[in-house]
């Protein structure tokens, strides 16, 4: 029994260890670090390379991977991106740490390439030393990681508690606002925060490394694991979220004692564990109304909060009150369905293939304009609702033999209660908290379902015939396309009807909404199902388009990767969609064939790169690029804005005060807009 | 007071129970006691001011009283049943609108899809769902609502900006705004949290019209929150007053005026203009000392 807890401490150490970093950093900055395990990979990567590649000693590795790396990283970050997020709003945040997470891993391997063997080793000498503690064994690796978590807790703790740095950081996580007012500079304590927290995720990556493998797909998985301990510390509490992550890993590993991996029910409970914790907390905590998004900083640090950039907002707020059937969006829209239809024609089969799952792509693509666009929210789990459709629909149509489009459709259907029940349970507790249940969700799923036979057969999945009607990749395309188009369609009704109004109206303001008689967790289920539905229609085509279900292709790494593109070129647009599926498809096979095989990943990186600079450009590239056009139509033809550009009439109620027009700055806050600000407490009675 | 003591009373024959009803309402944020054992009543058609100076626990009062925040003691009714523990959107049901200090707009919506949104949920509730399936959505509106959208958006001056998005409205557009949005839900009773703010003495008098020819013609009540002491004085058929949490004063606004309670609290030299008189004299007086 001791040798199960001992080894299940060795992983509960990386997990808490993963956690902690987690918590201190979002309670030290304010951002949930949705980018650490593409931070892990990257320092793991670094001492792999220092280590083995470079052949020097664990010690000097381990240092200078750790010690002057890391914190670079970290300090580069902060000050490239992060400090820059400080006062943004949770959504921008949550999208700014998913493009970093996209683009970091990539750009890694561009200059250390990804290794063969992803089998590192850690920070104990090879071979492993072995040791005997009560009668039971441990190796010098477990070692390694007791001893990293013992570190990490004592300077932590030590410094957090006990020295003037962490009153600093204290101050800091009390009230931003007036500790700069007392003499500390943020910016410096955050920069050391950063530091610290890039050596952290990088002690887990390398302590990770020798039993989980040095890959992006691993880390991700550990981050996702350590999720369910730092829900369950409510985001903030450093000994529960350390406490947890410690039980979850004695709990997996005391498990194989009494259940048999290797049985069919071992199998499936051991990686659900941290879920199960997840669940139990969230459940518990909803319960006792304990949990929600938590307002952080002093009223002063609310009253200054840029609660605009949100990408959803943004684009709705410059874009979104234009209801007329025709206006210049609707037309731009015609123009690139027409282009995407006229290019079947034009291309040789492979492209035509490529773009066919492009489309299908971005049939998928069209749950993120819903979720996030509409919705303003960070769902993680969209791919694997598209994987769910994928497998499912492949299933009706081995083992009844459906025609695959009613398949597709059918499947859809059965995926949305599934989403249904998540948001259900996730929404009325906030944004953070949807977006880590839905990615543990979904790393949950893919090693329950997509990875186990019958469903992965060896990574190829089950095959998935495309309609009769269809089999050509020109045809494909053209179907997927007239799919998308309908999709499409749906969505501009759901914005114009009643249901949208609604949608907008909990989006900005949960308090003027529900005073209007409006349910906010009703109207966020409903916007939920339609994106989960819509999720699984395009797995389901994207499956249709490879001939198969290709498991694999259903990754949450991968989602991350999708929602990066699609918020690159716009939240709020079905056509940004549409090129972003494209796009996410043919430029790597572009760059592959025309540039170089070393750089098909620069797209990748390109889009995460897009992602972060939302707190620039929260509107998307496609909508940028169309109101440069409009205003350069206007300043051509000398014709003014619409209403939503003119400045407010003389002669408005309270027009005598300076008054700017939104387009100005996307990112002012209400409160400097004159408008919607909100004051949680404390405000004047 | 106890809660016991607020047990719902049923309206006695020939009596009308309140359409709304604070009976020892206690909101406590750990330590810091924000209302205490408050009782208020709003009857039928009847205008109520609630004043008191910053932090009196206004604000707090409103929260509760629109379900926004559920108090640590104490009961609400709406039409003498108790409504403590229903939600915001119940309340809305029964017929209880709201506006907020900080206006509470949706920035991405215009100024009359906000009107539209209001009055459907009032009369359309069900669109929410069947707009999905019948594709309302491209319709365009029925008669009936865009009558009456119209008229809130003459009678409360927002017809040059009522295509505008909410977002960058000056303070006090955004607060007729809410009013009328308020107003589009066809409330029974209408809570306003300072609806003069923002607003310059002309524009203050033309809402003050409005919000009596509601009380007038449609049957509201009206509560009201108010730095403006003359207007809340002017308009109200009662005045309560708070004070670090606790009602110190009720009664007409007469009364009230000459409570020297809320004279020493709240009001104190600001409505006696010659014992402020007396006071800049004797601060001119120092200053040249």
């Amino acid at each position: 029994m001791l040798s199960y807890v001992l080894a299940g401490l060795g992983l509960g150490s990386i997990y808490a260890i993963a956690a902690g970093s987690l918590v201190i950093t979002y309670v030290a900055s304010g951002i949930f670090n949705l980018a650490f395990a593409a931070m892990a990979y990257s320092v793991a990567r670094f001492y792999y390379w220092l280590l083995v590649e470079e052949g020097w000693g664990i010690v000097p590795s381990a240092l200078v991977s750790l010690f002057v790396f890391a914190p670079a990283l970290g300090m580069f970050l902060y000050a490239v991106l992060f400090r820059h997020l400080r006062l943004r709003s949770t959504l921008v945040k949550l999208m700014a740490t998913v493009g970093l997470s996209v683009a970091l891993p990539p750009l890694v391997q561009l200059v250390l390439e990804q290794p063969t063997n992803t089998q590192a080793p850690g920070l104990a000498p090879r071979p492993l030393d072995v040791f005997k503690v009560f009668g039971s064994t441990i190796n010098a690796d477990q070692l390694a990681t007791y001893i990293g978590l013992v570190v990490v807790l004592v300077v932590g703790v030590g410094l957090l508690r006990f020295t003037n740095v962490g009153l600093k950081v204290r101050a800091l996580v009390d009230s931003e606002a007036l500790t700069s007012l007392s003499g500390t500079s943020p910016g410096r304590v955050s920069l050391g925060v950063w530091a610290a927290s890039a050596t952290l995720a990088g002690l887990a990556g390398i302590l990770l490394a020798p039993t989980q493998g040095l890959s992006v797909q691993s880390m991700t998985f550990l981050m996702s694991a350590a999720f369910a301990a730092v829900v369950a510390a409510k985001l903030r509490s450093l000994p529960l979220a350390v406490a947890v992550a410690l039980v979850m890993g004695v709990t997996t590993n005391v498990l194989e004692k009494f259940i048999d991996p290797s049985s069919e029910f071992g199998a499936v409970i051991k990686p659900a564990i941290p879920f199960i914790f997840m669940l139990l907390f969230l459940l518990f905590y909803a319960l006792r109304g304990q949990a929600g998004d938590l307002v952080a900083g002093g009223a002063l640090d609310r009253a200054i909060a840029t609660q605009g950039g949100d990408p959803s907002v943004v684009s709705a707020v410059t874009g979104g009150s234009n209801r007329r059937i025709l206006n210049p969006s609707v037309l731009a829209g015609v123009v690139i369905v027409g282009i995407v239809f006229l290019m079947p024609g034009m291309l040789d089969k492979f492209w035509s293939g490529l773009l066919a799952t492009g489309i299908a792509i971005a049939i998928a693509l069209l749950s993120y304009t819903l979720v996030t666009g509409e919705g303003g929210m960070v769902w993680l789990s969209q791919i694997t609702f598209a994987g769910g459709g994928a497998v499912l629909s492949a299933e009706l149509v081995r083992n009844w033999g459906w025609e695959p489009l009613v398949a597709v459709l059918v499947a859809a259907v059965f995926i949305v209660p599934v989403g249904v029940i998540l948001g259900l349970l996730t929404i009325r507790l906030g944004n953070l908290y949807v977006a880590l249940v839905t990615l543990t969700f979904g790393s949950l799923i893919t090693t329950l379902v997509f990875r186990r036979d019958p469903y992965y057969n060896f990574g190829s999945g089950q095959p998935m015939p495309r309609p009769e009607y269809s089999t050509t990749n020109d045809d494909f395309a053209y179907l997927a396309l007239a799919v998308f188009v309908i999709l499409a369609i749906l969505i501009v009704n759901v914005r114009r009807s009643t249901a949208g109004l609604a949608m907008s109206a909990v989006r900005f303001s949960e308090n003027g909404a529900k005073t209007l008689g409006i349910s906010v967790v009703q109207t966020k289920v409903l916007v939920s199902g339609l994106a989960t539905f819509t999720a699984a229609v395009g797995g389901g085509f994207i499956a249709m388009s490879n001939g198969s279900t290709l498991p694999d292709s259903f990754d949450p790494a991968g989602g991350l990767v999708w929602l990066a593109v699609l918020v690159t070129m716009g939240a709020r647009s079905n056509i940004a969609a549409l090129i972003a599926g494209v796009m996410f498809i043919m430029m790597p096979q572009v760059f592959q064939t025309y540039v170089d095989h070393d750089y098909a990943d620069i797209p990748i990186i390109l889009f995460g790169l897009g992602a972060l600079g939302l707190a620039l450009h929260p509107e998307g590239v496609v909508a940028q690029t169309g109101n440069n056009i409009m205003s350069l139509v206007r300043k051509i033809t000398g014709r003014r804005g619409s209403d939503g550009e003119t400045p407010v009439p003389p002669g408005t109620p309270g027009a005598s005060g300076p008054v700017r027009s939104e387009t100005d700055d996307p990112l002012l806050t209400p409160a400097t807009r004159g408008e919607a600000a909100t004051i949680t407490a404390g405000g004047q009675a | 007071m106890s809660t016991a003591l607020h047990a719902p009373q049923a309206a006695t024959p020939g009596t009308e129970a309140p359409r709304l009803e604070a009976r020892g309402v206690t909101v406590r944020f750990g330590g810091l006691v924000a209302n205490k054992d408050v009782d208020l009543a709003v009857g039928s058609q009847q205008i109520v001011g609630l004043v008191g100076p910053n932090g009196a626990g206004k604000s707090t009062l409103f929260a509760v009283l629109s379900g926004l925040l559920r108090p640590t003691s104490g009961r609400v009714f709406m039409d003498g049943e108790d409504v403590t523990g229903t939600s915001p959107q119940k309340r809305a049901a029964r017929g209880l609108a709201r506006t907020f200090q900080h206006p509470e707009l949706f920035s991405s919506l215009s100024v009359r899809e906000h009107l539209v949104l209001a009055y459907r949920m009032k009369n359309a509730k069900s669109r929410i769902w069947t707009d999905l399936l019948n594709f309302r959505g491209f319709a365009s509106s029925p008669k009936a609502e865009d009558q009456r959208v119209d008229e809130l958006v003459e009678s409360l001056q927002l017809g040059a900006i009522q295509h505008r998005p909410a977002a960058g409205l000056p303070l006090g557009s955004a607060r007729l705004l809410e009013i009328a949005r308020a107003l589009a839900r066809e409330p029974r009773v209408l809570l306003l949290d300072e609806p003069s703010s923002g607003l310059d003495v002309r524009e203050t008098e033309e809402v003050a019209e409005v919000l009596k020819s509601v009380v007038r013609d449609h049957g509201v009540s009206l509560l009201m929150v108010e730095h403006d002491v003359e207007l809340v004085l002017g308009m109200s058929d009662a005045v309560h007053v708070l004070d670090f949490g606790v009602k110190i004063a009720g009664g007409t606004p007469a009364e009230v005026r000459r409570d020297p309670a809320v004279r020493a609290a709240y009001l104190g030299e600001e409505i006696e203009k010659p014992a402020v008189q007396r006071a800049e004299a004797e601060i001119e007086q120092g200053e040249l000392a």
